[in-house]
């Protein structure tokens, strides 16, 4: 395998497959996600090490383009270099049962990772800029609480 | 104590102090949620002043007046109507409320609130001690604060304190609850300082030693309280443990705060602090950890912790020295004084749904399911006051709509009875609670309340008696009103020319324990009757499909309580098929095609139909010259739910 996220078309074939949630974002919208140990982002200390990571590993990023969501391996150099509108950031487990599911449920699987912990998440932009470029949809396929979520 | 509750709840009667201040008693209104109720400004509306009169009334012996932020910019202001207290130009509404409090007999606290992480609702951006990105959309993108700004905020809050006293406050509090700006320092989640502010425990408590100095040291004679977090629930992205959070707690005791509020969690927390799926007294170890660590500090606590009767066992077990409420209150500001006269059973239950903080991240002003006149104290049109003209009310459903109207119109004096076709009260409510796997005794505690109060009203419920146009004729000339309450029912019509329709079953009829389902269900609809009879079942055993014509489920499901049903949806393993519609049924299964027009085949015993719901229309046309003043309320009018259904039901009875 040559990166943590293993073969990106596997990953696009999942896109492809749920093309719907992708379809009333605006193009040039972006999603990245990196691998926790590559990121340097070490336990306990997870946001220190989003932070501190200078282009320690990789980044895959999934961009609205014409056609569609397109993945694309981009370097990871912290993410105020990213340009992403969303960051996850996923352990390396997390990552594993990501590419087993990707011919699967894989948005379940992300769902399910995500409220586990496996995978954190960072948003870059507010509400209204998600909401202006189409996010909507596929936050809340994510089961992400868009508007607040004090329970 | 001469009221018979009190004898009973003597722990929580008991008399208490704070400070140099006395306590009629060891409860304390909690500044839970803020209203939303005020001026975009910051100033205090007329209709906030009347809510904080029935606040006041509650008979808290501490009542802690709504979070006000600090700063001229709004940086720390978190709600879009948000009281202010960082000019001498509020003084006097705030000496308004301090009055309320006092005439009451409660000692008067005003919360500095300054929301960091979740502050600058009006401006592009938040403070935080470093730029940590939002995990939730709603929040603004953080700016890191400077050592300048930091002693700005400070002092800020020490001017804030000045003013709260000067207006007649007895004391202060400060709060990092949930995630505010002083949990953003002390968390190292949020703090990745590398200056005396950050890196350590002991570096990032600074901003709240220097906070709790400078508001002691600005109001010397007053005590000062503290909101801080035993746990975080944010570990895993890195927050703070549990034991680093009691380190915090002990700097604050260190400092000489007098007293402590333990709360629990974080608004981006992954799990549930308080909502309806988590168990009363849940949280109670946190609160006996730091009573027990800090023996000499006043501990308060009431996170998930509703019932008075639990609350006096946990003060006389040492779980906390005040019992901190708010929602309960805001379900029931008499819950107090019913406790103290051994009326718990009238007490109208805080069922945890959430809906108040569900309308705050929607920046409206917060309301309560279970209670209608929440927010509409001012307006004396929801003032039950009794009828001038007397009437004979036949109300048709003991559902919560025609429950609450029953019990409203009764006690403005009107003779009602409530005529229920199935054998018991509460409607589709009973149906819901039997298949709730969150805390069906909340709901059914409603059902309770209706009954003890219809039985206290001398309210008739004829049970096992179906309105209809036959019977309307038996009665007729024998009632002025007809309250039409008779609910919604699942639209089977809807399918009728679908091959196979005479299949379908109604799901709500597996909800009331009427059909039993075979094993393998194919659920129409995916909304929250779907769902919530969908888990239940595959709880029980059953493989179960869920169809949902929408491209996601849980569309009708409270916002605070949506990611419950969806992680319910996937703890079970139920498949759901989204953008997708029932096309054929036999008695092998169902046929849904998707958005795309593809078919497919689902194995099922039994098809079952959770929606389209229809309102029960049919009695407003056979009724129509039948009664003199014919109304409807809750889902007979427009199928919804819960609250529009209490909310109507009292609007009906305090205007018939």
């Amino acid at each position: 395998m040559a990166n943590a996220f293993g073969d990106l078309s596997a990953w696009q074939a999942m896109l492809d497959r749920h093309a719907e949630l992708f379809s009333e974002m605006s193009a040039g919208s972006r999603v990245g996600f990196v691998s926790r140990s590559e990121s340097g982002v070490t336990p306990g200390k997870h946001v220190a090490g989003l932070m501190a990571a200078k282009g320690a590993g990789d980044m895959m990023a999934w961009e609205r383009r014409e056609t569609g969501m397109q993945t694309s391996l981009e370097d990871y150099a912290g993410f105020q270099d990213a340009r992403v509108d969303l960051l996850f950031v996923a352990e390396d487990e997390a990552l594993a049962a990501m590419r087993e599911a990707l011919s699967g449920e894989a948005l379940g699987m992300i769902k399910r990772l995500i409220r586990k912990g496996g995978i954190m998440f960072y948003v870059m932009k507010n509400k209204y800029q998600l909401q202006d470029a189409g996010y909507e949809e596929f936050l809340e396929s994510l089961g992400l609480s868009f508007l607040g979520a004090c329970r | 104590m001469n009221r018979p509750g009190e004898e009973k709840l003597k722990h929580l009667f008991r008399p208490g102090s704070i400070g140099r201040f006395k306590t009629k008693n060891m409860v304390k209104y909690g500044a839970c949620c803020v209203s939303n109720y005020n001026g975009r400004d910051g100033f205090i509306t007329p209709r906030e002043l009347a809510r904080v009169r029935v606040i006041a009334s509650t008979g808290c012996g501490i009542i802690t007046n709504q979070g006000a932020y600090p700063d001229p910019l709004g940086e720390g202001k978190a709600y879009f109507r948000q009281v202010a207290i960082f000019d001498d130009k509020f003084i006097p509404q705030f000496e308004t409320i301090a009055g309320y409090i006092h005439d009451a007999g409660a000692v008067a606290i005003q919360q500095i609130l300054h929301a960091g992480r979740y502050g600058g609702i009006d401006l592009g951006y938040c403070i935080q001690p470093s730029v940590v990105p939002q995990t939730l959309p709603h929040f603004r993108p953080p700016r890191e604060l400077t050592k300048e700004q930091i002693k700005a905020i400070v002092a800020q809050h020490a001017d804030a304190a000045r003013r709260a006293i000067r207006a007649g406050f007895d004391g202060t509090e400060v709060t990092s609850f949930m995630g505010y700006l002083l949990a953003n320092f002390n968390s190292r989640f949020t703090n990745q300082r590398s200056d005396e502010y950050g890196g350590s425990v002991e570096n990032r408590g600074r901003f709240m030693r220097e906070l709790i100095d400078a508001v002691k040291q600005a109001t010397p004679d007053s005590p000062m309280l503290i909101r801080l977090n035993a746990a975080e629930l944010m570990d895993r992205w890195g927050g703070n443990s549990e034991d680093e959070c009691f380190e915090l707690m002990q700097q604050a005791v260190d400092c000489g705060v007098d007293m402590i509020s333990v709360t629990v969690g974080w608004q981006e927390a992954p799990e549930s602090s308080f909502g309806r799926d988590v168990s009363p007294g849940h949280w109670n170890h946190l609160s006996a950890k730091a009573k027990r660590l800090f023996p000499k500090t006043a501990i308060a606590f009431g996170n998930r912790l509703p019932d008075p009767v639990m609350a006096d066992q946990c003060i006389r077990d040492g779980v906390f020295d005040y019992w901190e409420v708010c929602r309960p209150l805001l379900a029931d500001p008499e819950l107090i004084h019913k406790a103290a006269e051994d009326r718990l059973n009238e007490v109208r239950p805080c069922i945890g749904s959430l809906n108040c903080l569900s309308r705050l991240f929607r920046d409206l002003p917060y309301t309560c399911t279970m209670n209608p006149v929440l927010g509409h104290e001012v307006e004396p049109e929801y003032a039950i006051t009794p009828a001038v003209e007397k009437k004979r009310i036949m109300v048709i459903g003991a559902g919560p709509a025609g429950m609450e109207a029953a019990i409203t119109a009764r006690k403005r004096g009107h003779e009602v009875t409530v005529f229920e076709k199935s054998a018991h009260i509460g409607g589709n409510l009973a149906a819901y609670a039997a298949n709730d796997l969150a805390r069906p005794e909340d709901l059914r505690s409603v059902i309770d309340y209706y009954r003890v109060m219809a039985d206290k009203l001398g309210i008739e419920v004829r049970l096992n008696t179906e309105a209809n146009a036959k019977f309307m004729r038996s009665v007729l000339h024998q009632y002025d009103v007809c309250l039409v309450a008779a609910g919604a029912r699942t639209d089977l019509g809807a399918f009728r020319y679908l091959e196979g329709a005479e299949l379908l079953v109604d799901a709500l009829e597996v909800a009331h324990g009427r059909i039993k389902p075979g094993h393998r269900v194919v659920m129409v609809g995916g909304g929250m009757i779907g769902l919530t009879i969908a888990e239940s079942l595959t709880k029980a055993g059953h493989e179960v499909v869920v169809v949902e014509e929408e491209k996601r489920v849980a569309g009708d499901v409270m916002p605070t309580f949506k990611w419950r049903h969806t992680a319910w949806v996937d703890e079970l393993g139920i498949r759901t098929l989204t953008s997708s519609r029932l096309v054929k049924v036999t008695s092998e299964g169902a046929t849904v095609k998707n958005a795309k027009g593809e078919e497919s085949f689902v194995a099922a015993d039994t098809v079952l139909v959770s929606s389209p719901r229809k309102a029960n229309h049919d009695l407003f046309h056979e009724f129509q010259w039948m009664v003199d003043e014919l109304h409807g309320a809750g889902d007979a009018v427009i199928a919804r739910g819960l609250d529009a259904a209490i909310h109507e039901g009292y609007r009906m009875g305090v205007r018939i």
